[in-house]
């Protein structure tokens, strides 16, 4: 971003860089840019400080990426925001004409600057490039199931205002807590019985809708052994803000002692489908 | 406000004026009065007819009662405010007369035009502002009651169907009361000053576009007495089927909302591309008309799309037409869809006119011309036609299309270049600036620090992964209330300090008013800043309880929206002490250059004696070679004070 700043003032590029800084115009330069840059280094320390006390604990690779391209935008954005806000800092500083009854006299009449103008839409260009490739290559990484191990496929049910979960490939067992194994994808098959439901697991960074009438999937795989949360996160009537339940991620042997305790047998297919709707491509 | 206005406005010639005819028995009350009766007869008779609990067949009965209870009410009002008077006499071959019109017009008639189906576009920007400010105060006392009960964990004042029904009509009163803050009251009282015209080009049709606004505020507030809505105002199906009838009510108040807007943006597209002064070439315009005119075109295009989905869900409520009933073969997606291609372009028919009043007076207290004033207007062109272009980011978390998750994240991202022009601009025409630091300058640079907060979190929310997180929780409340509070409000509260004195003829009161300025900024940051960290942490939104890890952040939110109140109430404290006891302003206050400092304040009926010549843009600071208007339509400009005459030469 220090580039922008450089080009701000009309341009006259005849004499070189060493020059031009040592006129008024060029301290002023100078002045802003440090601001600037104490202003990006402020906020870098504060991107760096404030997933630290917010997020929940990471239990999956899909929360692993969110946090990484949270942290990501906020390194790339601390720039844009510091040149914004310190040269809205520096004008309050040092052109500050004071709040008198009458208007003061008039600034210099500068009307644009084409080099900055394409500076700036090139420079935001290419930060919008990035940030997109960025979550491509995150979106293409979360949504696509890691070929190393079987994945386990889950029903999801959603209703107001309880979530109840179906294991149909562990002898058909149902629970209305989700346990997962450790270290093993899980695809959710996610649907609801009236309204809109919501599946959101914070600690996993998944969430997908749970549609009356439709399947809708999403899969991730946990990493961490312990206790998380299921909501529902979208508005859904009533008792919206009860419809939680907790979840816990166990050793794999545990699972299978899960599952045969609650009557399943670890392995068996029994094909559950609470719609009777095939799961969307 | 009425002292000011009968002085000015009670003119010698009151008495000759004898049009008008039955129109001057008509006014609010009536129109009231007409409602109420046609809506009370008309629930009667349907609750007659249609209201039978022993009988399955009319389950729907109670829904088609109030459907038309509501309805009878909107016709009956505006019946009564005389609203058809005119059609009426011109189907019976019997023509307004001169007098007529001039009376419509409102001219010689005091504070009793406010209250009457009046076509002075000065007089609709007036009612919009009241309408607009009330509308706010009761949204501000539905988010004081919310945020009084998020205040601890538990049961607490009420329970969920309460706090839902608060939740759905906090929103719908906020984004009427938004959408109409700005273009309401200056695209209809500056705008037309602006171009240089002396009314808008259909002056009947800006009255009935205030006064089919009018009756809906009545109807969101009768939302409450029939059972609320459990939906939030997204109002999605099907939830939305099983709503008590207060969601009938509430689809009509949105139909009527979108003809009422409907109307308005027709009226003020077809003046600014047609009315504007000889010389005023689109260069030549002001910013803050090519955003009116831009965000008229946004609304045009996409508040139907809200009215289409609202008279589905009436049929699916009514007439078990199943649009949306996915038990029947409807489809919730399809509404979803409808109410998103309505509900992004939306946030920005929120947003381009409190930004583009932002841009119009950043020159004015910076004392230098607007910077790169193309790439302004190539901005908000911009926002305007990527803004229909992202509604499926709101979507990204249904299920729906999932293949659609790229393109709508890239669309959503390249959002971000005309906002990032926006702000080029602003701290283009800041930098090297003689920066007269008056209030409406302090809520620009408030503006700056709360848009680019809520500007930059919306690039997370614009990333698929980062989304699936995101969306749904607090993070998403915290983030467009940094974009429609803090920035289209902190800007609409700008346009009101800058524009006061045109309005009213009296200068704003800029002690209490910065006081405001400063306890609302202060308040604003910490309730959505704790918000922004709730929403990190996992806490959903819309929701009535919470676990008691998320207290602290809850307590900061509801301490944080009580300073807001307490601002607010400054503000209004300010604005109506200004309004009845305010110093005498004179013509032109900030030494600005556009048309409506030329003429008095408050400006006479019609405006301009003679019409303006435009020959130059209105950003000539610091250049004596340019000049905006050498005829500027009035025959002397002996009230405009000295010091501004010093600067434009």
């Amino acid at each position: 971003m220090s580039n922008d700043i450089e080009e701000l003032p009309e341009a006259s590029s005849q004499p070189p860089l060493s020059e031009r800084l040592k006129t008024p115009e060029g301290k002023t330069i100078i002045k802003v840019a440090t601001v600037v840059s104490v202003l990006t280094v402020l906020l870098l320390i504060f991107c760096i400080w404030w997933p630290l006390i917010s997020l929940p604990p990471t239990m999956s690779d899909t929360e692993r990426e969110v946090k990484n391209t949270l942290l990501i935008f906020s390194i790339a954005s601390a720039p844009v925001m510091a040149l914004v806000w310190g040269i809205a800092y520096y004008s309050l500083r040092h052109w500050n004409a004071g709040s008198g009854d009458t208007p003061p006299e008039d600034g210099p009449a500068i009307r644009d600057n084409n080099r900055l103008t394409i500076a700036w839409v090139v420079g935001s260009s290419l930060l919008t490039a990035f940030l997109l490739i960025w979550g491509l290559a995150a979106l293409t990484s979360t949504t696509t199931l890691p070929t190393d191990a079987k994945p386990l496929t889950i029903n999801v049910v959603g209703q107001q205002w309880l979530w109840s979960f179906q294991y149909p490939e562990d002898g058909g067992i149902t629970s209305n807590d989700l346990i997962l194994p450790k270290d093993r994808p899980v695809i959710f098959n996610v649907t609801s019985t009236d309204v809109i439901h919501s599946f959101w697991i914070p600690e996993m960074g998944i969430k997908i809708d749970a549609n009356p009438r439709v399947t809708t999937n999403t899969l991730t795989t946990p990493t961490e052994l312990g206790m998380f949360n299921v909501r529902c996160a979208e508005l859904c009537g009533l008792n919206h803000s009860y419809m939680e339940t907790t979840g816990r991620v166990v050793n794999p042997a545990d699972f299978e002692q899960w599952v045969k305790d609650k009557g399943g047998s670890p392995g068996v297919l029994v094909p559950l489908d609470v719609n009777k709707i095939e799961p969307k491509e | 406000m009425a002292d000011t206005e009968i002085v000015s406005h009670g003119t010698a010639h009151a008495e000759e004026s004898n049009g008008g005819g039955i129109m001057r028995r008509l006014n609010m009350w009536t129109g009231i009065v007409v409602g109420v009766i046609a809506a009370v007869v008309v629930y009667v008779i349907a609750a007659k007819l249609l209201v039978n609990p022993d009988n399955e067949d009319m389950a729907q009965g109670p829904d088609q009662a109030v459907i038309a209870a509501e309805v009878a009410w909107v016709i009956g009002f505006l019946v009564g405010v005389g609203a058809f008077v005119a059609p009426f006499r011109w189907l019976m071959g019997k023509d307004q007369t001169h007098d007529d019109e001039m009376f419509l017009a409102g001219k010689g008639q005091g504070v009793g035009r406010y209250l009457r189906f009046t076509t002075d576009h000065k007089v609709v920007g007036v009612q919009y502002l009241v309408l607009a400010m009330t509308t706010f105060g009761v949204g501000g006392i539905l988010a004081l009651t919310i945020r009084t009960k998020l205040a601890t964990p538990g049961e607490g004042l009420f329970g969920g169907q309460i706090y839902n029904g608060l939740v759905g009509m906090h929103g719908i009163i906020m984004i009427v009361s938004t959408i109409i803050m700005v273009v309401g009251p200056w695209g209809n009282f500056i705008m037309p000053i602006m171009i240089g015209a002396r009314d808008m080009a259909f002056p009947r049709l800006n009255a009935l576009s205030f006064w089919t606004l009018f009756p809906v505020v009545p109807i969101f507030l009768s939302v409450a007495f029939l059972g609320g809505i459990p939906t939030g105002w997204v109002a999605y199906a099907p939830l939305s089927d099983q709503a008590p009838p207060g969601m009938d009510a509430f689809a009509v108040g949105i139909i009527m909302f979108v003809i009422s807007s409907g109307i308005g943006a027709v009226n003020l597209i077809v003046t600014a591309t047609t009315m504007r002064a000889h010389g005023m070439t689109w260069n030549r315009t002001p910013i803050f008309v090519l955003g009116v005119t831009a965000t008229s075109v946004l609304g045009l295009i996409a508040l139907p799309c809200f009215e289409v989905g609202m008279i589905e869900t009436l049929l699916d409520r009514s007439q078990a037409a199943s649009f949306f009933v996915p038990e029947q073969g409807g489809s919730q997606w399809l509404y979803a869809n409808l109410f998103w291609i309505m509900g992004h372009p939306e946030v920005y028919v929120i947003l381009i006119p409190a930004v583009a009043a932002i841009l119009e007076m950043t020159p004015v207290f910076s004392r230098k011309p607007l910077f790169g004033a193309r790439v302004a207007a190539m901005g908000i062109v911009s926002l305007v036609a990527l803004s229909v272009l992202v509604w499926a980011h709101h979507m990204f978390v249904s299920g729906w299309a999932p293949t659609l998750a790229g393109p709508f994240m890239l669309t959503t991202e390249l959002i971000s270049i005309p906002t990032g022009m926006i702000f080029l601009v602003l701290i283009g025409t800041i930098w090297r600036g003689k920066i007269w630091t008056r209030l409406p300058m302090l809520f620009v640079y408030g503006f700056l620090w709360n848009f680019m907060i809520g500007g930059i979190t919306g690039i997370f929310l614009s990333d698929v992964p980062a989304d699936n997180e995101l969306h749904g929780a607090l993070f998403v409340t915290a983030h467009f209330h940094y974009t429609l509070l803090g920035g289209a409000m902190i800007g609409a509260m700008a346009a009101i300090v800058y524009w006061f004195s045109k309005m009213t003829g009296r200068m704003f009161d800029e002690r209490v008013g910065t006081w405001s300025f400063y306890t609302i900024m202060v308040g604003f940051n910490v309730t959505f800043m704790a918000m922004f960290f709730n929403g990190l942490s996992g806490m959903p939104r819309r929701v009535a309880d919470y676990d008691p890890q998320y207290l602290i952040g809850n307590m900061i939110s509801t301490a944080g929206a009580y300073v807001i109140g307490i601002g607010m109430l400054l503000f209004l404290y300010a604005t109506v002490s200004s309004w009845r006891h305010g110093p005498i302003a004179s013509a032109n206050p900030w030494g600005a250059k556009t048309l409506e400092w030329y003429v008095p304040s408050p400006p006479p009926l019609e405006n301009f004696e003679h019409l303006p010549v435009v020959t130059g843009d209105a950003y000539g600071y610091g250049d004596p070679t340019s000049v905006h208007t050498s005829h500027p339509g009035v025959p002397s400009v002996a009230s405009v004070p000295a010091h501004t005459e010093g600067n434009a030469s």
